[in-house]
């Protein structure tokens, strides 16, 4: 159980403080309700790109992270689909630095061309590291376009290509900071070993003078229902071969959600699930498979991925892999099946709330979903999955009109 | 109305309190270290075997031993060795380093009975099955084509040969073809010589109540698991003659590099001044090769430099990975920075800047149960005491410009450095 208490400034920033003694660090998130799925269909990537110009200077503060540093504080930021968080942690007695800072930015930031210019190369350069010079580096790129028509899930937050990145101006980013940047916009979360007045009394004085903004309109179009089956085949230079199927999946805040993220479990969490056992271990038709969600807000993806081992053909891969899945939408899981996730999710729980400052990033994303009581109350729909939910939300989902497929094989074998 | 244009104060950080572990000699002499902080009822437990590819004959053999250690043991198969793990919601990691096994267990306290009692087994008596050997093997030989495929494997693999040597243990110069040679005699063999109580050490830290003490000595104090380890074994290092090397991986986009040296130890009295030149050079954020190279230029993600200590050697090293056409300006803006710290002091502010940050890491280094196990094992490993960490403390604190400069000219000269480039052409 993690208490915590949520306060509402006038300019409409949501603060939440959670004490936590055992730690003399303070951590203070601010995630900003803004992330891909917010961005113009040609300008992919500016949410992510801004992240980067969010650490350039802000109006008062010529530089982010040098005062930060000499207040012995390390930070990060990272973009999803969904929303922008910033995170820090410092000594508690120099935490006052942390608010100066991420209020000084929320208020304007420094806009500067040349941080810009620089920004958009490292942002191209990251862009080569993690994708284009990358083994499988375009597979989620593959995979969403397959799976999302006109929903902005079907992009990746990196960006679609690297030339929305390099016309990005000035103009375009003052224009997604004031629609998007603003303590309307934004959930400030405070965790340590500190009391609600403390961390109430920094936040009006640094955080309630910012002005409230008019914010850009959530116009995110819903992805129609797919109703015919996908497959794709793309060869390239890669060692292995490699099968991905997509399902799509019920969206975060649905109650077939937390029936969902249970299948993964039981089909592929840890050494002793279904897929591992059966396909990895026993009949080493794989020698690696996954099946996971991909958490967003917004209706998701339901995903498998693996490797068949040498000499396995990807058609019969699959054909292996589509028995698993017909197993478990026939029959009910067994009882010592579920309750062994059930307890996984409970221990899961626990660890996660070691450390002060996972439980910020957890209550700040939860409050950007809706709310940031759901860190106590989520497990509560957990516990209520029974045997038939699994079957039946399996049922549901794992058709073949609901299902993107992606034989992603290596340019070798084709000559072979 | 607030004047955002002044910093507020900030209290510098000069003494951190913080928690040791506690040492107890179970009956059969097997040390276990304690640290305490029940956060949670949640217990994380390392077994540190002297079990490394230092000890190891031929490649992978000390890392697939570990591996192997939970797949089957004489009374438990491996899919019923998983099976209580999940059960549980308990984790179970196994690897092996240039010198130690560690096997590392998570659980919550209600449940350390049932994982210890399987730990016991995993540890004492695995089986080291054939099939399952099979597997791991297909899966680990696809990883490694995978990692041969990405430039900065291939650029670390080479450094570590250029600067130990072909037959030295730190030299990652492993192929594929070594995958073949793996039989599970050679890794009983292994087993038998290197996993027992007396090449053990055991760190458990988290809620260490009484019932954890009792249980690490039912599971673990007894003399059944007694064995003699093998002789020691010493190693030359064989530099390489040349000091550039050159990798072609046709078609790269990027290119990695890695820029370095030898260098003095933890043991070494400059040890703790060097990690503080080596930080302000490519540490953090802040440091010169990030605003240099990443925040002025856009040449790259990211770029670090590092000391890696080793039991038996260290080295420091410069990474990045670049856009190709940003290689060679990148190698003379490194130099450059190199230079600079021999042939001018490090300015005063930057230098407190350095500190402070360096005292804030000190102190995320030892807050919570996890963090403050890897620090002690940060000193364990190298049969260092907590003294390190405060001469460190006392060193961050009083050290100057003129020293760093001083430093620098002794460690970090440009023509003493090793070079190994990975990328197109």
């Amino acid at each position: 159980m993690i208490n915590f208490e949520k306060y509402i400034l006038d300019n409409g920033l949501t603060v939440i403080v959670h004490q936590d003694k055992t730690t003399p660090m303070v951590a203070i998130d601010v995630c900003y309700k803004v992330g891909s799925r917010d961005e113009d269909p040609a300008r992919t990537g500016f949410a992510h790109l801004f992240e980067h110009l969010m650490f350039g200077g802000s109006k008062h503060i010529p530089s982010y992270d040098e005062p930060l540093q000499k207040a012995g504080g390390d930070n990060n930021a990272y973009t999803t689909n969904d929303l922008t968080n910033y995170y820090l942690t410092v000594p508690k007695v120099n935490m006052e630095t942390g608010f100066w800072l991420e209020s000084d930015r929320m208020l304007e930031l420094a806009f500067s061309q040349k941080s810009l210019d620089v920004q958009k190369n490292v942002v191209i350069e990251e862009f080569k590291q993690r994708n284009l010079n990358q083994p499988y580096g375009d597979v989620w790129a593959l995979i969403r376009g397959m799976a999302y028509q006109v929903h902005p899930y079907r992009w990746a937050t990196i960006g679609q290509e690297i030339s929305h990145i390099e016309n990005a101006t000035l103009s375009h980013v003052k224009d997604f900071f004031y629609h998007h940047y603003a303590p309307n916009n934004a959930v400030l979360v405070v965790t340590g070993d500190i009391t609600s007045a403390e961390v109430m009394k920094l936040a009006e004085k640094w955080f309630s003078t910012i002005p409230a903004r008019e914010l850009a309109p959530k116009n995110i179009p819903v992805e129609p229902p797919q109703t015919a089956y996908r497959e794709q085949t793309v060869y390239r230079d890669v060692p292995n071969d490699a099968l991905y199927m997509a399902f799509h999946m019920a969206d975060r805040l649905h109650p077939d959600y937390y029936a969902t993220d249970m299948i993964s479990d039981v089909l592929s969490n840890g050494n002793s699930s279904r897929l591992y056992q059966r396909l990895v271990q026993e009949k080493k038709i794989f020698t690696t498979l996954d099946a996971y969600i991909s958490g967003d807000y917004d209706p998701g993806l339901f995903i498998f991925s693996g490797n068949p081992s040498e000499g396995i053909d990807l058609e019969e891969a699959r054909a292996e892999l589509e028995n698993e899945i017909e197993l478990i939408k026939l029959a009910p899981v067994d009882a010592r099946e579920l309750e062994k996730v059930k307890n996984k999710f409970e221990a899961n729980l626990i660890y996660s709330e070691i450390s002060y400052q996972n439980k910020a990033q957890n209550l700040a994303t939860l409050e950007v979903l809706k709310d940031a009581a759901l860190i106590n109350t989520q497990m509560d729909g957990y516990r209520a999955v029974s045997a038939t939910d699994i079957q039946m939300v399996a049922s549901h989902i794992f058709v073949p009109e609901n299902c993107s497929v992606l034989y992603y094989r290596a340019k070798k074998q084709k000559h072979d | 109305m607030i004047n955002r244009s002044i910093a507020p104060n900030v209290q510098p950080i000069r003494h951190i309190d913080y928690l040791q572990a506690e040492k107890e000699l179970l009956g059969n002499d097997l040390p276990v270290y304690y640290i305490d902080a029940p956060a949670q009822e949640v217990v994380k437990i390392d077994f540190i075997f002297e079990a490394g590819a230092w000890q190891q004959d031929e490649k992978f053999i000390a890392s697939f031993t570990s591996y192997m250690l939970q797949e089957g043991s004489e009374r438990y198969s491996s899919a019923e060795i998983a099976e209580i793990f999940d059960y549980y919601g308990a984790y179970i990691q196994a690897g092996a380093d240039q010198n130690f096994a560690t096997v590392s267990i998570i659980s919550l306290n209600k449940y350390l009975p049932e994982i210890l009692a399987v730990t016991e087994e995993i540890l004492k008596r695995p089986a080291f099955p054939q099939h399952e050997l099979n597997v791991l093997l297909e899966k680990h030989k696809q990883k490694f084509k995978l990692d041969n495929e990405k430039v900065k494997v291939l650029c670390q693999k080479k450094f570590t040969t250029v600067l130990f040597g072909e037959k030295h243990p730190y030299s990652i110069n492993n192929r594929i073809e070594d995958f073949e040679a793996i039989t599970s005699e050679k890794l009983v063999h292994f087993f038998k010589t290197y996993y027992h109580s007396g090449n053990c050490r055991v760190i458990v830290a988290g809620n260490a109540d009484r019932q954890v003490h009792l249980l690490i000595d039912k599971y673990f104090g007894g003399d059944d698991w007694r064995a003699v380890s093998g002789p020691v074994r010493n190693f030359t290092v064989v530099p390489s003659h040349e000091k550039y090397h050159k990798l072609i991986k046709p078609n790269s986009l990027q290119s990695a590099i890695r820029i370095g040296k030898p260098c003095v130890g933890k043991s070494h009295p400059d040890f703790p001044a060097l990690s503080v030149l080596v930080t302000l050079l490519g540490g953090y954020f802040g440091s010169r090769l990030m605003m240099n190279i990443r925040e002025e230029k856009g040449y790259t993600y990211g770029i670090g430099a590092y000391i890696f200590p080793l039991k038996e050697a260290a080295y420091l090293v410069i990474s990045t990975e670049v856009g190709s056409e940003y290689t060679e300006a990148t190698i003379i803006e490194i130099n450059r920075e190199l230079e600079r710290l021999q042939n001018e002091p490090v300015p005063a502010e930057e230098l407190e800047t350095v500190k402070s940050f360096l005292l804030g890491e000190f102190l995320r280094d030892f807050d919570g149960p996890f963090a403050l196990a890897t620090s002690f094992k940060a000193i364990n490993d190298f049969g260092l005491g907590y003294d390190f960490y405060e001469y460190y403390l006392e060193v961050l604190n009083r050290i100057t410009a003129e020293e760093l400069q001083k430093l620098a000219q002794t460690y970090l000269s440009p023509e003493d450095m090793y070079m190994v480039i990975a990328g197109a052409k």
